[in-house]
């Protein structure tokens, strides 16, 4: 059994386009270990986005495997506990604050107690977002979101932070703040990352760098 | 509280952000539905609650009859008196007779009374509306208003009264009618005794229909707290055979189910009204799951569970419900309250005020709602409420997370 935060073998994945298959993915295989940063870079329509989703557990693969510390089980559960995930266009429940929107990934597994609120404030603090905790999305710079974002993946304190290219949304000054955020917290709090951009300055801040291509890795 | 409530309420009711017009739209349109039930089965349970209070007030709870007459009316009288549960019994006889003054004829029903008994049943004293029950002898009759009015028959006028026991007489050329005097006009705002009725005494009434010192029945009023299902078979056991006593509920069986059966009809009508209400949560709740799709996949991808994400939308129905009918029973109750207002103001406005009063004969439009109407109004908004929470709930549910984030 590996002992990887997480380890896929031969991941395939292909789309219906009308008629057409299209083979996204063909057999990926990564292994990446605990405190491990990753980054994986690639064009447009390589695949990157889509290997993310089947490494988080969100859609199911049609060949190959995927382990969390060498368990198969990926389900939404496990997913709460175990994954912190960052999406490029932050999703942030409109209406809640800063702070519930952080809490919320712990609700999910319970009901938030003083601890977990300590945290989230705690995190909230680290990204810098303390003094607009009370603040609704629509009140926050796009910054300011991924921020919030970044402090949501980390509230439930996961093995792995999966990140599909986090500064999509956001100008070049904003998004290397958010890179070296979440690599600093990463190495801060000893989370796995893996990082899906195609910006080779925030991919280099990586330890270890991946480049996808016509569905696998180069 | 699981994260599902908490995102149910906050989507429905955000913290410092103006009442969301998706909520209010829901909220309101459950309320109006449930305040209309309130009202308009509040006032339907009133005019059957008048008119039964209406009924008892001049018949008693019970009636003791037989297949003929009643021959030993008083040893009956003195062992109902004597039965638990029994505040009086009074004789009567009743038939149709007719009547005539200055050539205009009517065929009243007749109603005789025993004087000495009556007021211990029936308090016909607070009904007569000019003279006075005190005045009633052998020899005159109490006119209800109807019939009064419909004779024209003043107080002191003299009628004439034939029976068909005179009409029936072969044995003379001429049938000579009994002249009685009016001593009273009575109103007991009941449509149909107030139309055509003689109020007379038991005497006069047993002399006119040859009954000798038989009766046709007998009245009785059961005691304050009394319970007129277990006073009927206590009067039963002591009655002689052949003789048998109805409650109130049994006589008037056939009117108490139309009464029902209205107001079961109706509450089946204005059902439709929250059924409506609850597809209009319905609609609302479909482009909110619309409008959420992509937090929808956050949830997923942040861990909930499918039935969770169900519940979440689930709730916002059930929500909804239960704001909308609290709210929709306080309106109901509240224009219950000042129906007479509203109903005195929107009569001076169309001037329809009199005919309003005379038309179903109460100066006040009388209210009575069963705290079993309630419930039943409460659980159908509820009920409907969450079924309409339903399919949206269904929906979000189906939705897989990847694909819910990629929307547009």
């Amino acid at each position: 059994m590996s002992n990887a935060v997480i380890s896929a073998r031969g991941l395939a994945k292909t789309f219906l386009s009308g008629d057409r298959r299209i083979e996204v993915l063909r057999g990926v295989d990564l292994e990446v270990s605990a405190g491990e940063t990753v980054s994986i870079r690639g064009e447009s329509g390589s695949g990157k986005s889509t290997l993310l989703n089947l490494l988080a557990g969100l859609d199911a693969p049609d060949s190959g495997t995927l382990t969390w510390e060498g368990s198969p089980d990926t389900g939404a559960r496990r997913r709460a506990t175990y994954l912190g995930i960052v999406f490029q266009s932050f999703y942030l429940i409109p209406e809640l604050d800063a702070l519930q929107n952080v809490l919320m990934a712990a609700r999910i597994i319970k009901g938030p107690g003083a601890p977990e609120l300590a945290r989230a404030k705690d995190l909230l603090a680290r990204v810098g977002l303390a003094e607009r905790s009370h603040h609704l999305p629509t009140q926050l710079s796009g910054g300011e979101r991924q921020r919030v974002a970044v402090a949501r993946a980390l509230m439930n304190s996961p093995r792995l932070i999966l990140a599909d290219e986090p500064t999509g949304n956001l100008d070049e000054q904003t998004g290397s703040a958010i890179i070296e955020l979440l690599v600093g917290l990463s190495a801060e709090t000893r989370t796995t990352l893996v990082l899906v951009t195609h910006n080779t300055h925030h991919a280099a801040s990586c330890s270890r760098q991946l480049r996808l291509h016509a569905g696998r890795f180069e | 509280m699981p994260w599902y409530f908490y995102l149910a309420l906050k989507q429905l009711f955000p913290t410092g952000r103006r009442f969301p017009f998706f909520t209010a739209i829901s909220v309101l349109s459950v309320a109006l539905g449930v305040a209309l039930l309130i009202v308009v089965l509040g006032v339907m349970g009133g005019f059957g609650f008048q008119i039964r209070r209406m009924m008892v007030d001049t018949e008693g709870e019970i009636q003791i009859k037989a297949r003929g007459l009643i021959s030993d009316y008083h040893s009956i009288v003195k062992k109902v008196e004597a039965v638990p549960g029994v505040a009086g019994a009074t004789p009567y006889a009743s038939g149709i007779l007719m009547v005539q003054y200055q050539n205009k004829p009517a065929f009243p029903q007749m109603r005789g009374l025993d004087m000495g008994s009556v007021e211990r049943v029936v308090s016909l004293g607070k009904f007569v509306r000019i003279g006075s029950l005190d005045a009633l002898d052998d020899d005159s009759v109490i006119l209800s208003a109807g019939l009064s009015d419909a004779l024209g028959a003043p107080l002191g006028s003299t009628l004439e009264i034939y029976t068909p026991l005179m009409l029936a007489r072969k044995d003379v050329e001429v049938i000579l009618p009994r002249s009685v005097k009016v001593v009273g006009v009575l109103e007991v705002g009941q449509q149909q005794l107030d139309s055509s009725t003689v109020y007379c005494t038991l005497r006069l009434a047993q002399d006119l229909y040859g009954l000798v010192r038989d009766v046709h029945g007998v009245n009785v009023r059961i005691a304050p707290g009394a319970n007129e299902d277990e006073v009927v078979p206590r009067i039963n056991a002591v009655l002689p055979r052949g003789v048998q006593a109805f409650s109130w509920r049994d006589s008037f069986a056939d009117f108490l189910w139309v009464l029902q059966l209205e107001k079961n009809m109706m509450m089946f009508v204005l059902l439709f009204v929250v059924l409506v209400a609850a597809f209009l949560t319905m609609s609302l709740l479909l482009v909110l799951v619309l409008k959420k799709t992509r937090e929808i996949g956050l949830l997923g991808a942040l861990g909930a569970s499918r039935r969770e994400i169900a519940i979440c939308f689930c709730l916002q129905g059930v929500l909804i419900g239960v704001v909308g009918t609290g709210l929709g029973v306080v309106v109901g109750k509240t224009l219950l309250y000042f129906r007479n207002d509203l109903v005195r103001a929107l009569t001076h406005l169309t001037g329809g005020q009199e005919l309003l009063a005379r038309f179903y004969q109460f100066s006040d439009l009388p209210e009575h709602l069963e705290p079993r109407d309630i419930a039943v109004i409460v659980i159908a908004a509820l009920v409907l409420s969450t079924l309409a929470g339903v399919i949206p709930a269904a929906i979000a549910a189906r939705l897989k997370p990847v694909e819910a984030l990629r929307s547009e």
